[in-house]
């Protein structure tokens, strides 16, 4: 965190107010975490425990891994399951696709954060094992988790948890293969299990057949790093933070051709071109806004029409993309979209898992073809193909990586066609 | 064609049954005469134009002999000129061994292909290779065999000299990495062609080919050798002595031209079945459109047999989308009966293709057939009989039938296949002495595109002998004679096309009809510009928009 | 079970709709209707690997991989051919390896990735001739090339498998090794061998 960022952060109260509010970015120090505000929502949670899902669903806390997901109802379902089992939380750190770069920030500036969110949770819905699952490229964000937790079990709220609620909660860091599909759902249990990760078909869902077949929920960093806060301030303070009709912050991860790149927390819904030219201290000298890539990057690309779009779940699905994990990359004029898709695709290409040949020889294909109308090398056939391609292959996955992919790529065909054709090998008369 | 049995009542009247007694008639030429298709007059006309005027040739062999150029002088301009020792055309299996043994001779060797390596009859090859290894069995006698099944018009000492190559050959494969059927002490398994004398027929299942594929065209891809694929060859260079200096080819890439100036070319483009001579299906391999007699014959090189063709008595006949696929001569080897509607067995199943395919012919036209829709008639191959003689034989030795059957819809082990001749094999081609060469200094030629090896008519197993035998004689005499060039080919013309075209206007004929095709003529390869390396029908987003 | 092919039917080839009789294959019904294709043509009989095509069935949102000149086409499918060719990443000379001890060594040096099988099945379900391809990935993996090579008497190089796996192997290039140096270094048929050197002595000559 540089200096010059802090004062902004003070002068611009909508600005990293809450999980990556400076004051508490303590890092692995439980002492600081303590004497900053920590302990306050256990506390609470501890109180009534059969309170904090009802705060969930109430203060709307979504899954902000990307699904947007009511998170409550996960938790509800999790609850519900025999008490006598044990029952896993996984929380979700395996942070890999282009563009997003949040995960990171919380757990090494912030992991008591995550630690006393992810025990809540575990608390109201009786949880025993926590799995703190991190991409492995994050050495220092595993070096101050395994410190934090280390902390954390010292100290006398484990027993506190166990007088209060008979849970004898395990915590265990576990770091993710460093696959990009470890990070969807079931293919995270398949990891946690010790094994590749393939991603599993659904159903069974994971609360009733997860980790070894246990009850296994899965939440994202933010998500958990969310509820001390909301636990602790309530659910209307966690309302009145968003803008319009949605609630609670969300960190940003701004990319791209913009003057200040970096992770924005700012109120849920706030409108992309705040965060841009505001945030992000605005383009690239003499560079126009050209389209903005979402998410995984594997949603629908946003335009320019597109740049007052508030940024919460269901603002920007109406405009027909999502929100996800909230990585804005914001490519500028003369940038060519076929070689920037032609770059995510063959990200998806190499991370398919490969259990769907439709997948993997789908994304290559595509990656194959947008090479080639990329390099000037495409035919007409081969922009044909791209198309078909695009109609052929949703849903044909175990999981939504194949989705994902054809989205980006069909809607830079909706909006980039021209580009495409430009582009296209020139066969003299 | 008369109308035969309906297949669903023909098929209700089958029995299996294991052994059925041999008819007792006894056909010599005239069957052919009657029936074999290289006798419909009709279709046979003299050519008019080339070193072979005078020469009878099939009616629409002639047409592409006889046509005009695709390229101009003009088309040219601007096109990238590579320059090597060695040009083989061609990647099937006698492009391959070509490329292979120049490549090992020294020669910086380019290998173009029309689609991609391996894409060839060779691959669809299924029946064996002949080579005389068994001790009751000669070079001699496979002479024999091959000149009798050629009706005495061949070449001599081409013959002489494959059967001669024969086992150095197998041993030649086997040291690529290719697999042959053994016996229980590790020795080839042999099986009788028709109309020989000894078995002889080294197989790999009923993969024989495919297997020969695979090895040579990793071993291509393996050595130094570049590989042109998806380039189809369009027309031969030639120096100015009228030497032939390379070739031009139209990439399906990039649609551009590209020239090759070469010490020595090698043709090895194959043969013609996608032609459909008298309306015939066929067993060949889409690119099989005679491409390289078109060339030679620009250039001049002497062509032998232009009339001649041979029909494989096996090609399936129903179900109609894989019509025309071949079935090998091995299932009749191993004892399978050709039965028509009623049954009975009407030839010595053994006898050669001509004679075979001839007397199938027959049976359909005289009524006795099995009618199968569409105009389409055929007679049974007995399949369940070598079953019922020798349980689990099919899945064994011929896996590609089985796979074939499950295709169709038909277990083989249990019902017969219906079959009609399929257009297989082009006997005549390029006239060649033995090591490949043809009467154009510096072109070679090998494979089915060459004439004269197997005369009227070839013995099943003699093609992938041939392909080998001379394919790799041609690669090590082309090195050779690239060795002994000194500097590169001093000026390269396309002079002898505008040669032939004079000729073609002194004669009369029209300049309308473009060849060589390379495709068949319902790939409608000439109607896109994306498919189309040759530039002339230009639309922008054509793309047969429709919806 | 009527032979004239009188039925048409509707199916979705590469974007463009159309129709042809039901008895026609996926690449003759695209020629049925009039549409050019010369890439990703072969054979027309299964072996050649060419006519790879990705196929949805109707009412399914299964894709799956088969070849086109073997693929009737049906009511309501959608086909998409697959017309490039994947070249092969490795390179080796048989006459590199010594002697047949040397075999498995040179094969992890040349497949290095081989070993990295993470065991999806990826390619066995892609592979349109129905070959156990990652057990042939595994049994080569282990030395065991004269098995592995064995289950893929039916491959015809189609690729499909190299573009299905995750970990960059080309599976059938793995067996087409195995199946190379099974037959480089055992076959040595004595009826072979004992032909050769009769004829290297100057017998049997053909008298034309």
């Amino acid at each position: 965190m540089t200096k010059t960022k802090s004062t902004k952060a003070k002068t611009d109260p909508s600005l990293n107010q809450v999980l990556l509010n400076p004051a508490g970015r303590v890092g692995a120090d439980y002492k600081a975490w303590m004497d900053y505000v920590g302990g306050q929502g256990l506390e609470k949670a501890l109180e009534d425990p059969k309170a904090i899902i009802p705060m969930a669903k109430e203060a709307d806390l979504r899954g902000l891994g990307g699904s947007g997901f009511p998170t409550w109802f996960k938790w509800n379902a999790i609850a519900n399951q025999d008490p006598e089992r044990d029952k896993y939380l996984i929380c979700n750190g395996n942070e890999d696709e282009p563009g997003t770069f949040k995960d990171r920030v919380l757990l090494k500036e912030c992991p008591h954060q995550l630690i006393e969110g992810a025990t809540i949770t575990a608390v109201a819905c009786g949880i025993n094992k926590i799995v703190f699952y991190i991409n492995p490229h994050l050495t220092a964000c595993i070096d101050a988790m395994r410190k934090a937790v280390e902390q954390w079990q010292t100290s006398d709220w484990p027993a506190r948890i166990a007088e209060k609620t008979g849970l004898r909660i395990e915590y265990r860091i576990q770091p993710s293969s460093g696959h990009y599909i470890g990070g969807e759902e079931t293919a995270a249990i398949e990891s946690v299990e010790g094994k590749f990760p393939f991603p599993r078909g659904k159903p069974p869902y994971p609360s009733d057949f997860g980790v070894h077949g246990y009850p296994t929920l899965i939440n994202n960093m933010e998500t958990l790093s969310n509820v001390s806060h909301l636990v602790r301030n309530g659910v209307e303070w966690f309302r009145n933070l968003g803008l319009g009709n949605a609630t609670g912050t969300k960190i940003y991860c701004l990319s791209g051709d913009v003057l200040k790149p970096g992770v924005f927390e700012l109120p849920m819904g706030t409108p992309l071109n705040d965060l841009v030219y505001n945030y992000g201290g605005g383009m690239l000298v003499g560079k126009k806004l050209k389209a903005v890539f979402t998410g995984g990057p594997s949603n629908t690309i946003l335009t320019p029409k597109d740049i007052d779009v508030p940024m919460d779940f269901e603002s920007v699905a109406a405009r027909r993309s999502a929100l996800g994990t909230g990585a804005m990359i914001v490519v500028s004029q003369g940038t060519g979209i076929v070689k920037k898709v032609a770059e995510y695709i063959s990200f998806f290409a190499a991370s398919s898992c490969g259990q769907c040949p439709s997948c993997k020889t789908g994304t290559y294909y595509m990656s194959l073809l947008l090479n080639r109308i990329g390099t000037g090398q495409g035919t007409r056939s081969d922009l044909d193909s791209l198309i078909n391609l695009c109609k052929i292959l949703p849903g044909s996955g175990r999981c939504h990586l194949v989705n994902g992919a054809v989205k980006v790529l069909d809607s830079s065909l909706y909006h980039f066609m021209n580009e495409y054709e430009q582009s296209l090998l020139k066969v003299e008369g | 064609m008369a109308k035969g049995i309906p297949y669903n009542i023909a098929l209700k009247h089958y029995r299996p049954q294991a052994d059925r007694p041999m008819p007792r008639m006894e056909f010599g030429e005239e069957l052919l005469h009657k029936y074999h298709p290289d006798y419909i007059r009709e279709n046979c006309i003299d050519l008019t134009v080339g070193v072979n005027a005078g020469d009878p040739c099939h009616r629409q062999l002639a047409e592409v002999l006889q046509g005009d150029s695709r390229i101009d002088e003009a088309d040219l301009a601007g096109s990238p000129e590579i320059e090597t020792d060695v040009l083989v055309i061609g990647g099937g299996g006698a492009g391959c061994a070509a490329a292979l043994e120049a490549s090992l001779a020294g020669a910086k060797v380019i290998l173009a292909t029309k689609l991609r390596l391996g894409d060839s009859n060779t691959v669809m090859a299924e029946g064996g290779i002949q080579a005389s290894v068994e001790k009751d069995d000669t070079p001699q006698k496979h002479y024999e065999d091959t000149l009798k099944g050629a009706h005495g018009e061949l070449d001599r000492k081409l013959a002489a000299q494959m059967v001669m190559d024969g086992p150095e050959v197998i041993r030649w494969l086997i040291q690529q990495g290719m697999q042959f059927e053994l016996d229980q002490y590790g020795d080839l398994m042999t099986r009788r062609a028709g109309g020989t004398s000894a078995p002889r027929v080294l197989y790999f299942r009923d993969y024989t080919g495919l297997e020969m594929m695979r090895v040579l065209r990793e071993a291509v891809s393996n050595s130094n050798i570049e590989v042109l694929d998806y380039s189809p060859a369009v027309e031969l260079l030639s120096d100015d002595s009228g030497h032939c200096a390379g070739a031009i080819f139209s990439s399906l890439k990039d649609y551009k031209y590209i020239l090759v100036k070469a010490r020595s070319v090698i043709v090895a483009t194959g043969g013609i079945g996608r032609m459909h001579l008298n309306g015939f299906p066929t067993s060949n391999h889409f690119g099989a459109t005679g491409d390289g007699l078109v060339l030679a014959y620009r250039l001049g090189a002497h062509l032998r047999d232009l009339d001649i063709f041979q029909y494989h008595p096996s090609g399936l006949a129903y179900p109609p989308h894989l019509a025309g696929t071949l079935i090998t001569e091995g299932v009749r080897s191993a004892g399978a009966y050709l039965l028509n509607a009623g049954g009975e067995r009407f030839i010595d199943e053994l006898k050669p293709r001509d004679y075979v395919a001839s007397a199938i012919i027959r049976e359909c036209a005289e009524g006795r057939g099995v009618y199968a829709g569409d105009g389409k008639c055929g007679i049974w191959l007995d399949t369940p009989s070598i079953e019922l003689r020798e349980p689990g034989i099919i899945e064994k030795r011929f896996p590609k039938l089985l796979h074939l059957g499950t295709k169709c819809g038909i277990d083989p082990r249990k019902q017969p296949m219906l079959i009609y001749p399929t257009l297989h094999y082009q006997n005549g081609g390029v006239i060649i002495d033995q090591d490949g060469a043809s009467s154009v200094p510096g072109l070679f030629c090998a494979g089915e595109v060459c004439g004269g090896v197997h005369g009227r008519n070839r013995l099943m197993g003699n093609s992938l002998l041939d392909i080998i035998a001379f394919g790799r004689r041609a690669g090590v005499a082309a090195a050779k004679r690239a060795h002994g060039f000194g500097r590169g080919p001093k000026k390269i013309t396309i002079e002898h096309l505008r040669n032939f075209r004079r000729e073609l206007m002194l004669a009369n004929m029209p300049l309308t009809r473009k060849s060589p095709l390379l495709f068949p003529v319902y790939a409608k390869f000439d109607d896109d510009t994306d498919y189309d390396g040759l530039r002339k029908k230009l639309k922008i987003g054509l793309s047969n928009d429709q919806d | 079970m009527s032979i004239d092919s009188e039925n048409l039917i509707s199916l979705r080839i590469n974007g463009k709709d159309i129709s042809a009789p039901k008895s026609h294959s996926v690449i003759q019904a695209l020629w049925y209707a009039g549409y050019p294709r010369v890439k990703g043509v072969g054979c027309l009989q299964g072996v050649c690997g060419s006519c790879r095509v990705l196929v949805r069935r109707a009412g399914s949102t299964k894709v799956t991989t088969e070849l086109g000149c073997e693929l009737l086409i049906e009511e309501g499918m959608d086909v998409h051919f697959l017309i490039y060719p994947t070249p092969p990443h490795q390179s080796y000379q048989l006459e590199d390896i010594r002697s047949s001890w040397e075999v498995q060594a040179k094969f992890h040096e040349i497949f290095p990735e081989a070993e990295q099988c993470r065991h999806c099945a990826g390619c066995t379900t892609t592979c349109p001739k129905g070959i156990d391809v990652e057990r042939g990935v595994e049994l080569a993996s282990k030395g065991r090339f004269s098995e592995a090579g064995e289950l893929f008497v039916e491959c015809v190089m189609c690729n499909l498998c190299q573009t299905a796996c995750p970990e960059m192997i080309a599976p059938n290039h793995v067996a087409l090794f195995s199946r190379r140096v099974t037959a480089y270094f055992h076959i040595r048929p004595s009826n072979l061998i004992n032909r050769l050197e009769i004829m290297r002595k100057g017998g049997l000559k053909v008298i034309e």
